[in-house]
């Protein structure tokens, strides 16, 4: 039967205390990662280091590392446009990540798929297309395909609140509960799909409802909220692992930046924006943990400084990877 | 052993001989289990290999094409079907944007086998939406290979190959031919290439070229044009995507003249692209223009008789356009 559990206001009643300090430093630095390393990848886009664009994960990182930093290496994940550090999430190494900004050969596709769209396939992750949705289909096909191994191997997706309207998402979706498939699905409600405002997307206030047209069970939660996001996410993959069926998982949030670099986004009230980035994330966080005597500003500058050495290598290693010889367009179009 | 099979036949069979050799091997879509398909291409899988295998799928192409991706991720061979190309609209970014660039966009990390299979084409009163070719939709787009059998025997053999091909491939069977293509078919499995053309007969006045139901009405056609001394070879393409230029242009070399017949709209269908080729590489080999029979630029296929008639390419259209050609 579906379910809905609305958590958006919960966040006080996680059982964090549970969770040990190395998991909740984890949580945090990873978080700080994604931040540092998306805020890097802009910077490098305003300096013309690469052509295309990059869709910013900035202010939705409790979302991103909440819902996959639980999985096991044969766990899979199917990304969408704005989920590059998923792939950091996932552990793709940063020297890989920024050689895909800027097309190298060292990227995992060797340049073919855009900036920001990224897959790592021996860490299972689909390299996705632009096609909005698409990866919920092929991520449950995965999910379809290793229950039938009987493997308990678990498919995360993500996806954003515009893509909830489309066919295939819910295509996806029923195909799942039918099938009682091990799929996550991670719907991060950033209230703007480019500059079309949910209020025009749906007539819902919750998506996780989207859920209950297909059977299965939904969860909406503060996408701000990392441990509000890492429970929920625990649970529900713990559930598919178990043969339980799959779980949309609503993180309601916001996208600080425009949709793309290349969006000044003028549609949004700046009063809007500025209360969202008071909701920040990483700072929310780090009170959380201070307050639990896990964190103080000496860690947090290791974190910082260790993060940035790790950033600073991998942009030297990417900016020295070559190019693709043209010649590299005619492969790996036929197997 | 060979015995005289149906098309339709052919088909059930590499499916049941497919899926009893490789249980990666599984198959979804609409109807297809319980019901054996609505043509029974599928009988009597669902009952040998249970629905785990043979699977009725929710009435969505989109996820039919999705699940069947991302299964071949893991290691699954599926071969969903679409139950009328006339539908197929909702699996076309599945099919084109993912399932045929997924290698590419991955560089190799990702392969795709999977092997469509897809009802098409006219001729037996179906109508606007259970007649449809959009062959060319798909034959437009590298990485995925489109195969049009004509006869019982590739049918067998080309779905095998498919199956077993590490590309995904969109296999179009010829609802026409279901019943009344009938020829030797092996009774142990086997493949038929998947690049190249086959001549169906050879000829030194003109070329035909053409596929699919087209394949056997051209054949009809040039054996009474035989009889009044016109002698045409007859190159099935069999493989839409990639095209077998090679077979094409040797042929022209010989016989100087090309027609080319498809049931197709006429406007840039298969008959622009095998021109455009002949143009590039056998220009000077040309004593004639490249002459095209092909259904009239109308939506295919209007249902009353008549009109049905008028739309479908038969033996007199071919003849007469064959005759055109001779007379040039
Ligand atoms: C099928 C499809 N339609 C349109 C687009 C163009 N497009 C790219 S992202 C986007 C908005 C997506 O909004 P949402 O799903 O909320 O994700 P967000 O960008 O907010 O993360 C649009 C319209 C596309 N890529 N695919
Ligand atoms: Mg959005």
């Amino acid at each position: 039967m579906a379910t809905k559990v609305n958590r958006a206001t919960a966040a006080a009643e996680t059982p964090a205390t549970r969770l040990s300090p190395e998991l909740l430093l984890g949580l945090y630095r990873m978080m700080v990662k994604c931040r540092m390393c998306d805020e890097k990848a802009r910077i490098l886009f305003r300096q013309g280091k690469y052509a295309g664009n990059f869709y910013s994960n900035v202010g939705q990182e409790a979302g991103e590392v909440g819902a996959a930093y639980s999985l096991r290496e044969e766990d899979w994940v199917a990304p969408s446009h704005r989920d590059w550090t998923s792939c950091i999430v996932k552990g793709a190494p940063l020297t890989a990540c920024f050689a895909q900004l800027f097309g190298k050969v060292d990227s995992p596709d060797r340049g073919k798929s855009t900036p920001a769209h990224m897959g790592y396939p021996s860490l299972h992750i689909i390299t996705p297309a632009s096609t909005i949705a698409a990866q919920l289909m092929i991520g449950t096909g995965v999910a379809w395909g290793m229950k039938r191994k009987g493997q308990d191997n678990v498919v995360v997706s993500y996806c954003g609140d515009g893509a909830t309207s489309i066919g295939w998402f819910h295509e996806a979706l029923n195909f799942a509960g039918v099938h009682r498939l091990p799929m996550l699905y991670v719907v991060q409600n950033n209230l703007w799909a480019e500059s079309v405002p949910l209020r025009l997307q749906t007539a819902l206030t919750d998506l996780s409802d989207r859920a209950k047209g297909h059977g299965i069970t939904g969860v909406s939660v503060d996408g701000n909220d990392i441990l509000a996001v890492y429970e929920a996410a625990t649970r529900a993959i713990t559930r598919a692992r178990a043969g339980e069926g799959p779980t949309v998982l609503e993180c309601k949030t916001y996208r600080w930046y425009g949709h793309s670099e290349i969006d000044p986004a003028k549609y949004r009230m700046k009063e809007e924006v500025e209360a969202w980035k008071k909701k920040d994330p990483i700072p929310r966080f780090e009170k959380y943990l201070a307050d639990h005597k896990l964190l103080d500003d000496q860690i947090k500058k290791e974190v910082r400084d260790e993060i940035t050495r790790e950033i600073d290598e991998a942009v030297e290693f990417a900016e020295k990877s070559p190019y693709p010889a043209p010649e590299e367009a005619f492969d790996h179009i036929w197997a | 052993m060979a015995r005289t099979l149906t098309y339709i036949d052919a088909i059930n069979e590499a499916l049941h001989q497919e899926m009893e050799r490789d249980d990666r091997v599984c198959i979804l879509g609409e109807d297809l289990g319980l019901g054996g398909g609505v043509f029974k291409a599928t009988a009597g899988l669902y009952q040998k290999f249970g629905e785990e295998r043979v699977l009725d799928s929710p009435l969505a192409e989109g996820i039919i094409i999705g699940a069947a991706i991302g299964a071949s991720l893991v290691g699954f061979r599926p071969v969903p079907e679409i139950q009328f190309a006339d539908f197929i609209g909702d699996a076309v970014d599945p099919i084109l944007q993912q399932a045929a660039k997924l290698r590419y966009r991955s560089s190799g990390g990702f392969t795709c086998p999977i092997t469509i299979r897809v009802c098409w084409g006219g001729g037996t009163g179906g109508g606007l939406y259970h007649s449809q070719e959009n062959t060319t939709w798909f034959a437009h787009e590298p990485g995925i290979r489109v195969l049009a059998p004509s006869t019982a025997y590739d049918a067998k053999g080309m779905l095998i190959a498919a199956i077993r091909d590490e590309n995904p491939v969109l296999f179009f069977e010829h609802k026409k031919l279901y019943r009344t293509a009938k020829g030797d078919v092996p009774e142990e499995p086997y493949t038929v290439s998947l690049d190249n053309a086959e001549v169906r007969r050879p000829g030194r006045d003109m070329t035909i070229v053409t596929y699919g139901y087209m394949a056997s009405i051209a054949m009809e056609a040039a054996e009474e044009m035989s009889k009044r001394g016109v002698e045409a070879e007859v190159v099935d393409l069999r493989t839409l995507n990639p095209i077998d230029k090679k077979t094409i242009v040797d042929s022209v070399r010989k016989t100087n003249r090309c027609l080319i017949v498809h049931e197709d709209t006429k406007t840039l269908g298969m008959g622009a692209e095998i021109a455009a080729i002949l143009n590039e590489e056998a220009f000077d080999d040309l004593d004639a223009p490249i002459y095209r029979v092909t259904g009239p630029d109308i939506p295919p296929v209007p249902f009353s008789p008549p009109l049905e008639k008028f739309f479908m390419v038969d033996k007199e259209k071919v003849i007469a356009g064959m005759e055109k050609l001779a007379a040039y």
